[in-house]
């Protein structure tokens, strides 16, 4: 069975070098103009010349930079205000929907709000990364704290645990699985404003690069940026899967 | 009718009760739950409540949970009146799935209430392993409740209100949903646990037997609303054993009283 | 349900009444914020000179014809990863290797090919909407019933056939739910495309109005937008529940 899963593993690697292949093929006979696409080899080229330069990896770590004090900040005020509302019937009466309401707004909107109140700066950015990346997290710890077993809550009560307590004992532990989602989703949201806000605000990061790139018609530089935003989503969001799965072991137990 | 309360603490030589109903009404979204219900449980005693469904037995024991609040009445516990759950009192609910904390062992269950009890860290593990082994779980501290089966998880339960160290027990049909051989060796295990603790345990249940079997006294409890319909006392000797005792006279004879009167009230 | 609607509608009107009485006292003048009585005011005015129409107009074209483009060929390629186990798996690397590219990198490469307007945007919307729609639909397809798919099989179905008439039937359901959560990200991802750089649409509106130094107009495109999503929002909902009722909801943890 494992070895089989690894045959296929090492075949579906397979079949993607060959799309590599494919794409160096078109490039090399000039099918599309290099000017728009460059060959794998060529964007190779790119990410390894920007990495020894350096320069690569400072505009990455900006890019992470941005996408975690984001990230973080929404995580932390989203819990927070999540479980506050959350624990509170009438709070979630007079709040939930207000939220309910707003949620499908594309955030991105609130990006000319946030430029004008705070300019094209650095501050603008983290808030419009975290007003973004709030939401799915606040509204899935509001909706996991609704969602606590309420026999948990008469324990909690037999026990006299303290209302401290009961938020950190029973009711986060409870909707853990709803707030990592949400912040599994929050990971995406932050990249995407993280190179949006970097476009516009000029800020160091990936996406003033990728955005300087194809302004130049440096295309290899373009398509190493747009690669390394690939890897960036990619390993962000594995580590939060292995995070998830580590904090959520019990879940995979109770199936 | 004199509350049973009353009369209990006329008796001269017979020390209070440790929960008393007196004159209890319990309504809820308009509809009488339970109506005048007076009833006291001595300490130590142990007290078996059957009836219907719905004749409010369940609701009864949240009473003395302190989970919920008389509309009129009183509960008292030790004397004074119960206006919030304490942690002397225990409650091994029915439903041991919902009861439990899924993310947390076994160990980690039965800490919750040594941590609500304020011990310090260091002393917990060995306190947790000594309840686990008390209730028949050595060796099962790092499992997730939902590795366990129906009668570990109901044992787990009964741990962490052991981890109480209480002086009531209330078990709200803590067998109601487990297999008939796993419900012996545990009523059992109940009264040996029981027996060493001294705790006052009110039982509720639905299954008539299981009641004459374990308590000093039963009730039998009449619904719509519910209120007191029939108290005998369990004179069976003590320590009970699954085969004589359930085949001795006194427990046939008040086996058919008690049949009789649930009967009756289905009628 | 009044009562509780009521209740939800408590804290909203509280803050916009709130905020107008602290404008009105402080005679607010700001660059960012504006009373909600002159917001209102501007987005009537965007009305009356048809603006905010016209961009909306250009928003929604893009959104819908990304949505319909990615849709398509998230549907193609979920159905057929659903049907054939080995190009699923075969197709993995490459799929996992595609998919976390945000959709908004590809914006700088879409402007170079294409130049500003429609087609990039449309690019890059229907790239966000092949990811949830293939994903999910490739997980409806595999939930299907076992038995039908022998049906189908007993019956001798051409696999052309075997696809419209047992397959797409059977997963329309949770199909449908991709397909909304997909219209909502087609949205974001066209406001978000034209906020950074494509000159049309509700997002250039509004960082024009940004630009001008106009918080109230930029404020009532802010709610325009908003309220373009929510009414978004709602429509797939009831259409999901007309269609489907309340079964296909709970699709929604897929």
């Amino acid at each position: 069975m494992n070895r089989a899963a690894l045959l296929w593993r090492v075949a579906s690697f397979a079949v993607a070098a060959g799309f590599i292949a494919l794409w160096q093929l078109i490039a090399n006979l000039k099918l599309v103009s290099p000017v728009f696409l460059p060959g794998p080899d060529r964007a190779w080229a790119s990410l390894v010349r920007g990495f020894s330069s350096g320069d690569l990896w400072s505009k990455l770590a900006g890019t992470l930079e941005h996408m975690a004090y984001g990230w973080l900040a929404a995580s932390i005020a989203g819990i927070a205000i999540g479980a506050i509302i959350g624990s509170s019937r009438t709070m979630r009466t007079y709040v939930a929907p207000s939220l309910e309401f707003l949620r499908p707004l594309p955030v991105s909107a609130i990006i000319p709000v946030a430029i004008a109140m705070l300019g094209l700066t650095q501050a603008m950015a983290l808030f419009v990364i975290a007003f973004g990346a709030i939401w799915p997290i606040m509204l899935a710890t509001v909706h996991g704290f609704g969602a606590v077993e309420p026999r948990l809550y008469e324990v909690a009560r037999s026990l006299q645990m303290s209302r401290l307590a009961v938020i950190f004992k029973i009711a986060l532990p409870s909707a853990s699985p709803d707030i990592l989602a949400g912040m599994r989703l929050s990971l995406t949201v932050a990249l995407i404003l993280s190179v949006v806000c970097e476009i516009l605000a000029g800020l160091d990061g990936l996406g003033h690069w990728v955005l300087l790139s194809a302004r130049a018609f440096r295309s290899a530089d373009l398509f190493a940026g747009v690669i390394l935003l690939g890897i960036t989503g990619y390993v962000t969001s594995v580590a939060m899967s292995l995070a998830e799965h580590k904090l959520l072991a019990w879940q995979a137990a109770q199936r | 009718m004199a509350s049973a309360a009353k009369r209990l603490e006329a008796v001269p030589g017979i020390p209070a009760p440790q929960i008393a109903f007196d004159g209890v009404t319990l309504v809820l979204g308009g509809k009488t739950i339970i109506e005048n219900l007076s009833l006291g449980v001595r300490p130590g005693e142990f007290l078996c409540i059957v009836g219907a469904s719905g004749c409010g037995k369940t609701t009864a024991l949240r009473l003395a949970a302190g989970l919920y609040q008389p509309t009129s009445g009183k509960v008292n516990f030790d004397g004074q009146p119960m206006r919030a759950p304490r942690r002397e009192i225990a409650i091994v609910f029915q439903d041991y799935g919902k009861a439990l904390l899924p993310w947390r062992t076994a160990a980690g269950n039965v800490s919750l209430a040594l941590e609500a009890g304020g011990m310090p860290s260091a002393e917990r593990p060995a306190r947790i392993e000594e309840l686990l082994r008390t209730v028949g779980l050595p060796g099962h501290a790092g499992k997730y409740p939902s590795e366990m089966s129906g009668g570990m998880q109901q044992r787990l339960q009964i741990a962490r209100c052991l981890a109480q160290e209480p002086k009531t027990l209330l078990m709200d049909e803590p067998f109601g949903a487990l297999d008939a051989m796993t419900r012996q060796g545990l009523q059992d295990e109940v009264l040996s646990l029981v027996a060493a603790s001294g705790a006052t345990v009110i039982f509720v249940t639905h299954d008539l037997d299981e009641a004459i079997y374990l308590g000093d006294r039963v009730i039998g409890l009449l619904p719509h609303p519910g209120r007191i319909g029939i108290e005998l006392s369990v004179n069976l000797p003590r320590p009970r054993d699954q085969l004589s005792t359930r085949e001795h006279p006194e427990f046939l004879r008040l086996r058919r009283q008690l049949f009789d009167f649930v009967k009756a009230t289905e009628q | 349900m009044t009562a509780n609607s009521a209740k939800a509608l408590v804290l909203p009107l509280a803050v916009l009444a709130a905020f107008e009485v602290w404008a009105r006292a402080t005679h607010l003048q700001s660059d960012s914020l504006a009373p909600p009585s002159e917001i209102v005011m501007a987005l009537f005015g965007a009305f009356a000179d048809l603006s905010i129409l016209a961009a909306t107009r250009d928003t929604l074209f893009s959104t819908f014809a990304g949505l319909a483009i990615g849709t398509i060929i998230g549907l193609a390629l979920g159905i057929a990863f659903g049907i054939f186990d080995t190009l699923n798996r075969l197709m993995e690397v490459t799929v996992e290797a595609i998919r976390p590219i945000p959709s908004i990198a590809l914006l700088p490469i879409a402007l170079i090919a294409l130049g500003f307007g429609y087609r990039m945007e449309i690019v890059i919307v229907a790239f966000a909407c092949v990811w949830p729609v293939l994903i999910l639909s490739r997980a409806a397809v595999r939930s299907i019933e076992p038995r039908l798919m022998e049906v189908a099989r007993a019956l001798r179905l051409p696999p052309a056939q075997r696809v419209w008439k047992i397959i797409v039937p059977a997963a329309l359901p949770r199909i449908f739910v991709a397909f909304r959560l997909s219209a909502g990200i087609a949205l974001i991802v066209a406001v978000t495309v034209e906020i950074a750089i494509n000159p049309l649409g509700l997002g250039a509106g509004i960082m024009l109005a940004q630009q001008a130094l106009r918080p109230d107009l930029m404020l009532a495109y802010l709610v325009w937008i908003g309220a373009i999503g929510y009414a978004l929002n709602v429509l797939l909902v009831v259409a999901q529940n007309r269609l489907f009722g309340r079964a296909a909801l709970s699709g929604d943890g897929a």
